[in-house]
């Protein structure tokens, strides 16, 4: 009862110090989202793909287009023991013509289904013939929704998407999965001079009881000019990604420390505004533990609630798109950062909850108390 | 209320010494008193004489340096602090000398915190409590906040609290010092009626010794030294 009448009495004090945890609750999810939403957008199309295992060559530093596997390192990696199937997949940006306008976009083509395209479609078919594409959902507004044709810019190439796919994009651009033979000829018909491209990157799938790690492990023995990677280490070590992300674990360790910086000092000053009470409620005999647990309560109903409005604010947000990027209302990071920022704020009270066990109850006699 | 008609305090010999520096304060020295239960002692004395230091004593919320203390029955003197702590909840009311009331609680919250610091009851304490408020004049104040009552009605409120969890013994200190001499002997008047009918024992601390005719027996104290006089 104390806690909630004290609370409920100081209205403007607890309100403001749930607005700012709900505020920083709101930054922290929007930065989550939008770090996610940029990592997905630059590598959600290596992450969802389809093969295990790539194989770039080693000079294209994991990154797919400048990656370039020759005859002779496609050779070696087929003859490698262990992998079941291997695939080439090829990708360009190139100009596209769509809805249009002229974007640039990137044309992934892959010789397998199962190794290097989308692993599953929201709409439509994978491509059944030359021309035919699956482009990433959230493209649609850009003229790559489905049924549409897009053309490359030079050459008029056209493909005509027949599939749409989820988080699926490379280098947060539009991005158009297409059969092998398809991206050569829309790489060709973009720059007839050329002669037909070389395979980017390999896509391989482990053998029976060889397992991607081991598989990536055998075909990096191979030769010091292949890099193999397992799927996720291919997007996640991806160059850029590991820059992002540690940009935004700065960030999220900053906030690792005001959160509780912010709930500690309220806590704290509370705490010692109040002595005077603590130390009467302890005279007439209320437990140390009695009032450190009215502490706990009060810190977990405040960050609770901040937690909860932080949320709300978020949710409209988290359906809205910063420039190219959508972002997504992520339950897990939502759940995980609840209960992080709830350990904090408790955690933040030790010092508070030390100040109400160090109490002597006879200060009440003499009308003194701590900080008073 | 006592146990087996045990006196409500039993003092024998207690002994407070502060340590403060280097230097050691006797505040209270070979104090021995003895109050009966349903007995209201006026406990008078000038500044710095002991008073409060008794009533902590007594009250359980300081230990002794030397000396037994015997309260309703129970020996405390060798109690633990978690286990005093028990003891002022469940067995004493006080009423202090300066702060008395949680100041973001309306009066009536005031008694029931005594219930929510212990093993709450819920019903039966708001029927308490606002029996007290009623017995003590409060009955349309119990939703007033302390800032928003007068020093009378405060030192009402603190009554009210200390009688809360119907004790064997309640000590206060000072209750009048803030209040005019008509106020004083209003509350005084009120203090023993409260305690006669409940039939529960009480040191009322005072420097005013026109207050002392609302005790049964006067006791003055200087500098930490007891001197009783016989019970009327
Ligand atoms: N916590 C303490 N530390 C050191 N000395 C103390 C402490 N509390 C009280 N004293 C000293 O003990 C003596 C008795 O103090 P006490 O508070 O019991 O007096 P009192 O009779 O209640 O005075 P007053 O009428 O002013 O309230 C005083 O000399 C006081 O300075
Ligand atoms: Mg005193």
């Amino acid at each position: 009862m104390i806690v909630w009448k004290e609370m409920a009495r100081a209205k403007v004090r607890f309100g403001l110090l749930i607005g700012a945890i709900a505020l920083l609750v709101f930054l922290i999810l929007f930065q989550q989202a939008l770090r996610d939403g940029l990592i997905t957008s630059f590598t959600g199309a290596i992450e969802h793909q389809t093969a295990p295992v790539l194989v770039y060559s080693t000079d294209g530093r994991r990154n797919l287009q400048s990656s370039s596997i020759t005859p002779e390192l496609a050779a070696q990696v087929r003859a490698v023991d262990g992998a079941a199937a291997v695939g080439r997949i090829g990708q360009s940006t190139l100009s596209v013509r769509a809805g249009g306008s002229i974007t640039a976009a990137a044309v992934i083509g892959y010789e397998r289904r199962d190794l290097g395209a989308p692993q599953d479609l929201v709409a439509g078919r994978y491509p059944a013939a030359e021309g035919e594409g699956v482009a990433n959902e959230t493209d649609a507004s850009e003229g790559f929704g489905l049924g549409k044709v897009v053309r490359i810019a030079p050459g008029g190439y056209p493909i005509r998407i027949v599939g749409q796919s989820r988080d699926t994009n490379l280098q947060a651009s539009p991005t158009v999965f297409v059969r092998y033979g398809s991206w050569e000829q829309a790489v060709l018909a973009a720059n007839p001079d050329a002669r037909k491209p070389l395979p980017n990157a390999l896509g391989l799938r482990p053998a029976a009881g060889v397992s991607p790690d081991e598989l990536v492990a055998r075909v990096n023995r191979l030769n010091p000019e292949l890099e193999a990677l397992t799927r996720h280490d291919a997007a996640t070590k991806a160059p850029g990604v590991a820059q992002v992300s540690r940009s935004f674990l700065v960030i999220f360790l900053l906030y690792g420390l005001v959160v509780p910086l912010v709930i500690g000092l309220f806590f704290l000053i509370v705490t010692l505004q109040k002595a005077r009470t603590l130390t009467l409620l302890r005279a007439i005999g209320a437990r140390s533990r009695t009032l450190v647990w009215a502490l706990i309560v009060q810190v977990l109903v405040v960050v609770g609630l901040g937690i909860a409005i932080g949320t709300l604010l978020y949710l409209p947000v988290s359906f809205l798109r910063v420039g190219s990027i959508p972002l997504q209302f992520d339950t897990t990071a939502v759940v995980g950062w609840g209960l992080g920022i709830l350990a904090l704020g408790v955690a933040s009270s030790w010092f508070s909850a030390r100040r109400v066990l160090r109490i002597e109850p006879a200060e009440a006699l003499s009308g003194g108390g701590l900080g008073a | 209320m006592t146990k087996d008609g045990a006196p409500a305090l039993r003092m024998d010999s207690v002994r407070k010494v502060y340590p403060t520096g280097d230097e050691e304060v006797v505040a209270l020295d070979h104090a021995t008193l003895t109050i009966d239960h349903e007995e209201i002692v006026a406990l008078v004395g000038p500044s710095g004489s002991g008073k409060t230091t008794l009533c902590s004593i007594a009250g359980g919320i300081l230990s002794p340096t030397a000396g037994t203390v015997v309260v309703a029955g129970a020996d405390i003197t060798g109690y633990s602090a978690r286990r005093l702590t028990d003891f002022r909840r469940e067995h004493v009311g006080f009423v202090f000398q300066t702060v008395n009331l949680v100041p973001f609680l309306t009066a009536r919250e005031n008694l029931l915190v005594v219930d929510e610091i212990g093993r709450r009851t819920g019903a039966p304490a708001r029927k308490r409590a606002d029996q007290l408020l009623e017995e003590l004049g409060l009955a349309g104040r119990g939703r007033h906040l302390p800032a928003t009552l007068s020093g009378g009605q405060r030192q009402r409120v603190a009554i009210g609290r200390a009688l809360m969890n119907d004790p064997d013994l309640v000590l206060f200190d000072e209750p009048t010092s803030a209040l005019d001499t008509q106020l004083g002997e209003q509350v005084m008047e009120l203090i023993r009626d409260e305690m006669n009918s409940r039939g529960i024992a009480a040191v009322v601390v005072t420097h005013d010794e026109r207050m002392t005719h609302y005790a049964d027996r006067t006791v003055h104290i200087t500098d930490g030294v007891l001197e009783g006089s016989p019970p009327r």
